[in-house]
């Protein structure tokens, strides 16, 4: 009952501050609507799965140009595979961005002027990183063909590179949204959780409550209870608006939404428990401000949300890898864009449930039940 | 019900932050169902004092009962008995005043009807019955401390704590404090520990009162009590006939009177003595037997405020400097 009550105290003051919820929905799609069209720099090292079934000249000369492009301008990363089945099962699990399959038949079929296919197999949960790759060998395609024109002018019809998709198409704003909850994720938990009980602290509002017989438990448990709810309503609605603003659809229906809401309570879980651990002891709520801003943006823009994390530098790279939010974004998009593939998403689930638990810990630290 | 028959028991109660002594060795004892007031200058220690035995800071030795429990020892047991309106507004603007009274009833663990009830009877009492669904934000100043008094009643308290309740209200909302506390004391046998640097306050309301300076009580006991203890801060003037001169030296020779002195020529004159009240009539006897007369005279007793100022001085209070962070300054005052 006293854990309902500090609930009761904190969703009636939500309510009578609808502009609070309102901007943690708002905000993140107004912002990532504009950056993710503001920022189309190049893209470096997409990780590229080759399969050659042909060892004729003309594979050879597009492999050629394609390691020439590794290391070249670096578009590509390249790994040479076997086995069709595996380099696909790697673009499923986001081990490569698209796989090349050079048909057994490609020499031979330019060599006579056919028609002559490529495979690519894309992930298009990532459509930037498509867009780039698929730009790059249409590319290459294009020089070999050129070539060739010169050699043998009338028959050559054209290599053509036949983007063949995975999963259905996502288009750029479609593939923004994870990004949007994880930034409403991070928004709504700080404004629902640290921010509040440090201004409660500074104004001295808390001293009316530790007076109380409420333990540190209550306490704690009641703030994480109305923050975590209060967050994931906020960062389920934003799910909505964006599915509603794209006019898109959740791949895998409703075993697909109950793990994206469970993704989304999880991170809201962590990233709140983060918050306290690192300002719950701040003395003034400006401070609290300064820091949520740099924490925002260390850890928005290296989780992947905008840009693929295989075009950050290493040092970069690592680092994301240790970020809740690269976790919550990668699995966020897994289940929303390939269907409620559990596999898919298990090693980000794990991250983030070893994190929420490590950052509760910490929390429960940090938590003092004093002025 | 508990052993210890005193409603606050302190000993030799001791805070420090860092090197700097706020409450130094407090020894008190309130009675159960007084009305005690703690009365000093700003940076006494007052608020100090309060939130130890509030249980908000441990005290750093000594020890201190409230309501038979220990403050350190069982902080739990004390938060279940007291009623705590701290200095600062504390109630929640965003709430009404009936959801901030009843939110915190729950915090107490009181059930459901009996929130209501006691909510309804309380916001009643305090005068804010047809207000109670308005949020607080649109209240006044004296308003919200009424509501914050009825909310500190939710739980019937055994002792009731309010620091400087009236601080910054206007005369009406003082006085609706005032008939508020006067009201809790004919009504209930509540013990109310009250906190002020206003005299006419802690004159008004109290029974006893600790006048508390430097983190010490240098002075206890009813108002009546600590007036009396001023020297020669009773004045009386008097009119006389008769033999001026003489009517003087007897008066000066007289026990209990400080300081004779002329006003003008005429027989005006201002004493300055102990006890006023009962030197009178020997003064006017002493007059008359050297046939002098006396033709008007009129006593003004010592006020709290000089009784204030005898104890504690007149030099403003230098407290120790607050530590202010170097990388976000003092951002605003703190309530303290
Ligand atoms: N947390 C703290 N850290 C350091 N010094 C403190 C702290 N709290 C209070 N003090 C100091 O202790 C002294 C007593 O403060 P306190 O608030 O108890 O005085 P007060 O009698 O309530 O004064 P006022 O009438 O202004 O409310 C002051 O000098 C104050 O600066
Ligand atoms: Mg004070």
């Amino acid at each position: 009952m006293k854990l309902w009550a500090i609930m009761r105290r904190d969703l009636l003051k939500l309510m009578r501050n609808p502009l609070t919820l309102l901007s943690t929905i708002l905000m993140p799609i107004v912002y990532l609507v504009i950056i993710g069209n503001s920022f189309q720099g190049t893209l470096k090292n997409l990780p590229l799965a080759v399969v050659a079934e042909d060892r004729g000249i003309y594979a050879i000369r597009m492999m050629e140009k394609l390691q020439a492009l590794q290391a070249g301008p670096k578009t590509i990363r390249l790994t040479y595979l076997e086995d069709p089945g595996e380099a696909m099962r790697g673009v499923r699990d986001g081990v490569y961005k698209a796989a090349l399959v050079i048909p057994p038949d490609f020499s031979k079929n330019v060599a006579q002027g056919r028609l002559a296919e490529l495979g690519l197999f894309t992930d298009n949960v990532d459509q930037i990183s498509t867009d780039a790759i698929e730009g790059v060998l249409q590319g290459a395609a294009a020089t070999l063909r050129m070539k060739f024109v010169t050699a043998r002018e009338p028959k050559l019809k054209q290599i053509v590179l036949r983007p063949s998709d995975l999963f259905t198409t996502v288009d750029y704003d479609r593939s923004l949204i994870p990004g949007v909850i994880v930034m409403s994720l991070f928004m709504g938990s700080l404004m629902s959780g640290v921010f509040n009980w440090v201004m409660d602290r500074f104004m001295g509002v808390t001293e009316g409550y530790l007076v109380t017989p409420l333990s540190r438990w209550e306490i704690a448990c009641g703030i994480l209870a109305s923050g975590v709810t209060i967050t994931s309503v906020a960062a389920i609605l934003v799910l909505f608006s964006g599915l509603l603003i794209t006019r898109s659809t959740i791949q895998g229906g409703l075993p697909a939404l109950a793990m994206l809401v469970a993704i989304i309570v999880m991170g809201a879980t962590g990233i709140l428990a983060m918050t306290f651990a690192l300002l719950g002891r701040a003395s003034h709520p400006r401070l609290v401000g300064t820091f949520a801003g740099f924490l925002n943006v260390i850890l928005f823009f290296p989780s992947g949300a905008i840009y693929p994390v295989e075009s950050f530098p290493p040092w970069l790279r690592s680092f994301s890898r240790f970020n809740p939010e690269t976790h919550a974004v990668s699995a966020l998009k897994s289940i929303l864009f390939k269907g409620a593939d559990f596999a898919a998403v298990r090693n980000d689930l794990e991250f983030l449930a070893v994190f929420t638990a490590l950052m509760l810990m910490l929390a429960s630290i940090s938590f003092k039940r004093t002025l | 019900m508990q052993p210890d028959s005193a409603a606050i028991r302190t000993q030799d109660l001791v805070k420090r932050f860092g090197n700097f002594t706020a409450v130094d060795g407090v020894n008190l004892e309130v009675r159960r169902g007084e009305l005690f007031g703690l009365l000093g200058p700003n940076g006494a220690g007052k608020t100090t004092l309060v939130r130890m035995l509030t249980t908000l800071l441990p005290p750093t030795s000594g020890s201190a009962l409230v309501a038979g429990h220990d403050v350190a020892r069982h902080p739990k047991r004390v938060r279940r008995v007291i009623g705590v309106i701290p200095q600062a507004m504390t109630s929640d603007l965003d709430l009404t005043g009936w959801e901030n009274v009843d939110i915190y009833g729950q915090f107490y663990g009181v059930a459901r009807r009996e929130r209501r009830e006691r909510a309804l009877r309380l916001l009643k009492m305090v005068g804010l019955s047809e207000r109670g669904k308005d949020l607080v934000a649109s209240y006044s100043g004296g308003m919200r401390r009424r509501l914050e008094i009825a909310r500190g009643l939710i739980h019937a308290p055994e002792v009731l704590f309010l620091d400087e309740p009236t601080i910054g209200l206007d005369p009406q909302s003082r006085r609706a404090v005032w008939d508020l506390l006067e009201q809790l004391r004919r009504e209930s046998d509540i013990t109310i520990s009250l906190t002020t640097h206003y005299m006419d306050e802690a004159e008004t309301l109290c029974d006893r009162i600790a006048i508390v300076d430097r983190g010490r009580i240098i002075a206890l006991g009813t108002p009546s009590e600590l007036k009396s203890g001023v020297k020669g801060s009773d004045r009386i003037e008097l009119e006389v006939k008769g033999d001026v001169e003489r009517i003087i030296a007897t008066l000066r020779a007289a026990p209990g009177v400080h300081d004779v002195k002329r006003e003008g020529l005429n027989g005006r004159l201002m004493l300055r003595a102990d006890d006023g009240a009962h030197l009178i009539p020997r003064l006017i006897g002493d007059v008359e037997a050297i046939a002098g007369h006396v033709t008007s005279i009129n006593l003004q007793r010592v006020s709290l405020e000089d009784v204030f100022i005898a104890f504690t001085g007149r030099s403003l209070r230098d407290e120790p400097a607050r530590k202010v962070s170097l990388l976000v300054g003092a951002g605003m005052p703190q309530q303290r």
